[in-house]
C-alpha cells in the first residue's frame, strides 16, 4: 500500500476506511472475510465448483421469498388455499414471488443433486473431507424435508392426498414409523393441527438447522480447501511418479511397499548420555 | 539452571555446557493438581457449569418433546355413529356414507354392503397409502386413484401394490330406543339383516383390518401387512 501512495486521499474514502478500520481493531472481521474469501485454490477449478454457491444462493432466495410469502399466507386449513388464491391474483408481484418460491424449491432440489454428484464423481469427499460431506448429506435430507413440508401448504386435494401418502410412507419404515408418522401429522389423521405444524416446520425449525449446517459447511470448505479434480495436472503427475515407483521397485524385484529401510539419521544425544 | 531441574539430574544442563555439580538440587514437590483424583476448584466448577447446563437444557427441552409429540401419539377415540335407518341402504346396494372423522379435509367414507341378508360397512382408505378408494357399482369393485390398487366388492385385493384387503368398520344394527337388534359375528358373515324392521338404526363403530380370508386384525396403518413376515415391523 505505501508504494501507491500518492498524496492525501479522498476524505470520503478516508472516513471509509477509518470506519472499517474501527470494527475490524474490534472484531478482526477483515481478517475473518479474508480467510474465507481469499483462499488459495487448485489450477483446475472450474464452473463444476459453483454448484454449491448455486444451492446457497437458492436457500437464500427461498429465505427471503419465504420471509415475504409469509406475510399473506394463512396457515389455516378454511383460509390456507384462499390466502395462496389471493397472494397470486390479488397481491401484486405476488405470482411472481410465489413462483420464485415454487420454481426455486423446484431447482433446489436439482442443484443440490447435481452438486452432490460433482462431489461424488470428482472423490472431494475423501479425506479429509469427510465431514463436509456428512454436513452436505444431513442438509440433503433437510432440503427434501423442506419440500415436503411446503407442498403441504397450498391444501389442495394434489398437495393433500401427495403429503397423506408421503406420510404414510414414513409410516411404514419398521417399528418406529408410525410414531414418527403420528408426531407428523399430530395424530392419526390430517386436520388443522397437521397445516399449522407443517408450517411451523417448514418456516422456522428446519431454516434454523438449515442455516446452521450451511455455516458448518462452509467453515469446512474453507478451512480444508476445494479438493483437486481428479483430472487435474498436478494430480496425475503425482500418480504418474507414484506408478513409476511402483514399476521400478517391481523391477528391484522387491515387494512393493518393503523396500529396504534406508541408514537411520543420526539422533540427538540426550543430556544423561554425556557424563 | 531451570531446564535443568525439571529432569532433576545433578549437575547436567541441555547444551551439554556445563557438567559440574548442581548449586542448588531442589527438594522433590509434592504438588496436589497432578494427581488425576484431586478435585481442583477448575475441576469443580467445570463439572458445576456442564451439570447446571444439561438441567437447564433438559428443563426446556422436556417439556417441549412433549408439547409437539404427546398428544400426536394418543389413539383415536372412536365411538358408536349413527347411520340413519336401514331403509337407507336397499338391498343389494352398496351406499357410500361420509362417517364423522375429526376432520372433513381427510374425506373419511364407509361403503355400506347390504347383501345376501347382511350388512357390511368398508372404509375408504386404501391399505397401500391412505388415498381414499372408490366405489363403482358397474364393477362392483373398489379402485384406488394414486397407485392403481384394485379390489373385489369384498375389498379383497385384486390387484395393484395394497398389501392387505380394505379395513372395515364394526357395524351393528339397533332399535330406536338403542336395543342391539344384531351384531357383527364376523367380518365375512356380517350384521344379519333378517327380521329387522326398516326403521332399525345402522351404526357404525370402531374400525379393524383383516386378512385376506376375512379374519380380523386390530387395525393397522396404510402398508402395513396383517399376516406373514412383513407384519413383525410394526411390534408395539
Amino acid at each position: 500500500m505505501a508504494t501507491t501512495n500518492i498524496g492525501p486521499k479522498n476524505p470520503a474514502v478516508k472516513a471509509g476506511e477509518a470506519a472499517l478500520d474501527y470494527v475490524d481493531q474490534r472484531t478482526g472481521v477483515t481478517t475473518g472475510a479474508k480467510w474465507f474469501l481469499f483462499r488459495n485454490i487448485p489450477a483446475e477449478t472450474s464452473w463444476f465448483q459453483t454448484l454449491g454457491f448455486t444451492a446457497m444462493a437458492l436457500f437464500g432466495m427461498q429465505a427471503i421469498t419465504g420471509i415475504i410469502l409469509a406475510m399473506y399466507y394463512k396457515p389455516d386449513p378454511n383460509s390456507a388455499y384462499q390466502s395462496i388464491d389471493t397472494i397470486t391474483n390479488d397481491v401484486t408481484w405476488g405470482f411472481l414471488v410465489r413462483g420464485m418460491h415454487k420454481w426455486g424449491a423446484s431447482a433446489m432440489i436439482v442443484i443440490v443433486f447435481l452438486h452432490m454428484g460433482r462431489v461424488f464423481f470428482f472423490g472431494s469427499y475423501k479425506y479429509p473431507r469427510e465431514l463436509t460431506w456428512v454436513t452436505g448429506a444431513i442438509l440433503l435430507i433437510m432440503t427434501m424435508f423442506m419440500g415436503l413440508t411446503g407442498y403441504l401448504l397450498v391444501w389442495d386435494q394434489k398437495a393433500y392426498w401427495a403429503t397423506v401418502v408421503a406420510v404414510n410412507i414414513t409410516a411404514s419404515a419398521p417399528i418406529i414409523g408410525p410414531y414418527i408418522a403420528d408426531i407428523l401429522r399430530a395424530g392419526p389423521e390430517f386436520g388443522p393441527q397437521t397445516l399449522s405444524r407443517f408450517y411451523s416446520i417448514h418456516m422456522l425449525v428446519i431454516p434454523g438447522g438449515m442455516a446452521t449446517f450451511i455455516g458448518l459447511h462452509m467453515f469446512l470448505v474453507a478451512k480444508l480447501g476445494i479438493a483437486e479434480p481428479p483430472y487435474s495436472k498436478r494430480r496425475m503427475a503425482v500418480e504418474r511418479s507414484e506408478e513409476e515407483a511402483r514399476r521400478a521397485a517391481e523391477n528391484e524385484r522387491l515387494p512393493y511397499g518393503r523396500r529396504e529401510v534406508p541408514a537411520s539419521t543420526p539422533q540427538p544425544v540426550k543430556a544423561e548420555g554425556r557424563s | 539452571m531451570a531446564e535443568s531441574q525439571g529432569d532433576g539430574t545433578a549437575g547436567g544442563t541441555r547444551g551439554g555446557q556445563y557438567s559440574g555439580p548442581a548449586a542448588h538440587a531442589p527438594e522433590p514437590v509434592h504438588d496436589h493438581h497432578d494427581d488425576p483424583a484431586f478435585i481442583t476448584r477448575t475441576k469443580f466448577l467445570t463439572g458445576v457449569a456442564v451439570v447446571t447446563g444439561g438441567v437447564m437444557t433438559a428443563a426446556i427441552l422436556v417439556p417441549v418433546v412433549g408439547f409437539a409429540a404427546a398428544d400426536a401419539l394418543k389413539e383415536e377415540p372412536w365411538q358408536w355413529v349413527d347411520c340413519g335407518p336401514l331403509s337407507d341402504f336397499p338391498d343389494g346396494k352398496t351406499t357410500s356414507i361420509a362417517v364423522s372423522g375429526p376432520y372433513p379435509e381427510s374425506d373419511r367414507r364407509a361403503f355400506v354392503r347390504n347383501g345376501d341378508g347382511a350388512l357390511t360397512a368398508i372404509w375408504n382408505r386404501c391399505a397401500h397409502l391412505g388415498c381414499p378408494v372408490s366405489y363403482s357399482a358397474g364393477s362392483d369393485a373398489y379402485a384406488c386413484p394414486c397407485h392403481g390398487g384394485a379390489y373385489d366388492s369384498s375389498g379383497r385385493v385384486v390387484g395393484g401394490p395394497p398389501p392387505r384387503p380394505l379395513d372395515r368398520f364394526d357395524i351393528k344394527l339397533v332399535t330406536a330406543a338403542g336395543k342391539d337388534i344384531a351384531r357383527q359375528e364376523s367380518p365375512a358373515a356380517g350384521c344379519s339383516t333378517s327380521g329387522a324392521p326398516a326403521d332399525a338404526r345402522v351404526l357404525i363403530g370402531r374400525p379393524f383390518s383383516v386378512d385376506k380370508d376375512l379374519k380380523p386384525y386390530a387395525l393397522h396403518g396404510p402398508g402395513e401387512s396383517v399376516t406373514g413376515v412383513l407384519s413383525h415391523l410394526y411390534p408395539f
